[in-house]
């Protein structure tokens, strides 16, 4: 669905690259997560991806468009969600979703079946202005969704959202990419790249360090811990167990033969940490 | 194209309609209509008002009214009391066999002069019949004051357009709105094209406003819109190069009034400098917009003369779009 080749980006269009030699693929009905921190390039390489900045260096194919010579078709076919809301304020959510619609070539969505989904609903008069910034942004995610993309663009869907709705955000992903839609997902947010993703690719300074599953990435850079929390002579005690190595797995057995167990989990790496293990940067 | 051109015009319209400041900008040419008709003078109004005696003379009444307006009362007091009043009426009384006038006093001599002038024609028994000068028209129907501030109200009225376009466009940056619109199949040809059309049409509707509102019924229409839309044309770039440049609706309307000058320079070029001082004007768009306007309005213009001064309208037009395209571009990514 998407094929990027040594796509380089210069905003000064000097030798100073904001993003440099991207090379990576996305296949159809996957989601892709783009992680890194700010300022890394995953904006950059997104908004070339959607024509919002010229092609420099490289090459690009979205959608079997080549990016090089952007067709305004392609439009029809993809979706964008925005990171920062970008509503008309003056009008109504439903004047708002029924403008953009009228805007595309093919069959739209209803503007208030749109409004329902994203929780909107019985706000389908109410001006955008009058929104507060989570509202504003569940209209901006439900607008990219009017013309039934086959490719979505996702920039930080979930930020800024109180927890359940961003639930409610993540819901709607899994159930578009359930139906073929390939989603990619530019992100700093671990967690939500962990849960959806299929691939996620790593990049800071403007350059790709990885690109593999979370579950990979977890087998080859996390640690296989158990953590057990027991009691041994009424003391409450913690201890964390090797699941790879031999005396650890036996006195972990030993641990559950002898005493009362309180608790027990495993302790796998999570997809920020192997991304600072990788990379050496945090994600802020 | 069409359709999402239409899309993109209803969406400006109905923010307009909601919005102040666009709203007045709208109803502005009706203003305009209103109060030049109000601060000028009729096309046949004239500036003589006689005060006579009802039934004293009736031929004479008849005859004076081919020339002035005629006012009767029933007795010599109440024109006094008509001629103490605050505008200028001059009485034409019987004395014996002859009139004397009655005046306040502080009637222009002019007005006195033309008074008396018809007094002694009627006295005299002659008529405009008997004259053996021979008419020949300039083809001036209207008051030039009128004429003048009918021009000036179209051209600025053009500015209001491009005023409008430069409110949207801010709009559109404020919202942030660009971007999601980059991301539809639209063009920009399409986009910008749907922009204009506000701008564009407040001008031809505000000048269609004035000259009904006016009286200017006997125009070349195809003429005034021809020269109308090429003037509107240098209006919509500069609103577009406020529009994407400002970010804030008062920096883009303070910008667009740069326009102004221009527009005041060309005509007054026209109409207090002599020959020698034109072609110091030639570059200024108004001002052929301007001498165009001026012969459609007196219905004097050929389409040769029409069709050369929108020519080079478009000329400069062009050459402006050629300096500001890059920066118009730039502002819409």
């Amino acid at each position: 669905m998407i094929k990027v080749k040594n796509l380089s980006h210069s905003y000064n269009k000097d030798e100073k690259y904001q993003v440099k030699n991207i090379n990576f693929e996305v296949k159809k009905g996957e989601i892709f997560g783009f992680l890194g921190p700010s300022g890394a390039g995953k904006s950059t390489v997104q908004n070339i991806l959607t024509g919002l900045l010229q092609l420099q260096e490289g090459e690009a194919v979205v959608a079997d468009y080549d990016i090089k010579n952007i067709s305004k078709e392609m439009f029809n076919k993809i979706g964008m969600s925005f990171e920062q809301s970008n509503v008309y304020s003056k009008l109504t959510a439903k004047e708002n979703l029924d403008f953009y619609s009228k805007l595309f070539d093919v069959k739209t969505v209803d503007s208030n079946e749109l409004l329902n989904l994203v929780g909107l609903e019985g706000k389908e008069n109410v001006k955008a202005g009058e929104f507060s910034k989570g509202m504003k942004h569940r209209l901006t995610f439900a607008r990219s969704m009017i013309n039934e993309p086959e490719l979505w663009f996702l920039d930080e869907p979930t930020t800024g959202l109180d927890p359940s709705i961003a639930a409610d955000i993540k819901e709607i992903i899994k159930t578009k990419n359930n139906d073929g839609v390939t989603i990619f997902l530019t992100t700093h947010n671990m967690f939500i790249a962990d849960e959806l993703c299929d691939r996620v690719a790593f990049i800071v300074d403007g350059e790709i360090k990885l690109i593999d599953s979370p579950e990979n990435l977890k087998l080859q850079y996390g640690e296989q811990l158990v953590e057990v929390e027991y009691i041994e002579n009424n003391e409450t005690k913690i201890k964390t167990f090797s699941t790879v190595f031999p005396e650890d797995k036996k006195a972990l057995q030993t641990v559950i033969d002898q005493h009362e167990i309180k608790t027990m989990h495993t302790k796998e790496a999570t997809l920020e940490e192997i991304f600072i293990k990788v990379t050496g940067r945090g994600l802020v | 194209m069409l359709k999402k051109i239409w899309t993109i015009f209803k969406r400006d319209l109905k923010v307009n309609v909601k919005d102040f400041i666009s709203l007045y900008i709208l109803i502005m040419p009706i203003l305009f209509g209103v109060l030049i008709n109000i601060f000028t003078p009729g096309i046949n109004d004239t500036t003589v008002n006689l005060a006579l005696l009802e039934g004293e003379n009736k031929e004479q009444i008849t005859y004076l009214k081919q020339f002035a307006d005629i006012e009767v009362f029933e007795s010599e007091n109440e024109i006094r009391n008509r001629v103490e009043g605050r505008d200028s009426i001059i009485g034409i009384i019987p004395e014996d066999d002859a009139y004397y006038l009655l005046t306040q006093g502080n009637e222009s001599e002019a007005v006195i002069d033309y008074a008396k002038l018809l007094n002694g024609l009627y006295e005299s028994d002659i008529n405009a019949k008997d004259t053996n000068a021979e008419l020949i028209e300039l083809g001036q129907t209207v008051p030039p004051l009128k004429k003048s501030l009918v021009n000036v109200a179209i051209l600025f009225i053009s500015i209001l357009g491009g005023m409008l376009i430069a409110l949207n466009m801010v709009e559109e940056k404020v919202d942030n709105t660009l971007s999601a619109i980059n991301v539809t199949p639209t063009s920009r040809t399409t986009f910008i094209l749907g922009k204009s059309v506000m701008g564009v049409l407040l001008t031809i509707f505000g000048t269609a406003a004035i000259i009904l509102i006016i009286g200017f019924g006997g125009i070349n229409i195809l003429q005034m819109i021809l020269i109308i839309l090429v003037t509107s044309l240098l209006s919509v770039l500069v609103g577009f190069i406020q529009g994407v440049t400002n970010k804030d609706i008062i920096s883009a309307a303070g910008s667009i009034k740069m326009l102004f000058l221009p527009l005041i320079a060309g005509v007054l070029a026209i109409e207090i400098l002599t020959d020698k001082w034109q072609p110091f004007f030639y570059w200024d768009p108004f001002y052929w917009a301007y001498k165009g306007t001026d012969m459609i309005l007196s219905e004097s213009g050929t389409w040769t003369q029409i069709l050369s001064y929108s020519g080079i309208v478009l000329v400069l037009c062009g050459i402006v779009y050629a300096v500001l395209a890059p920066r118009i571009r730039k502002g819409l990514e």
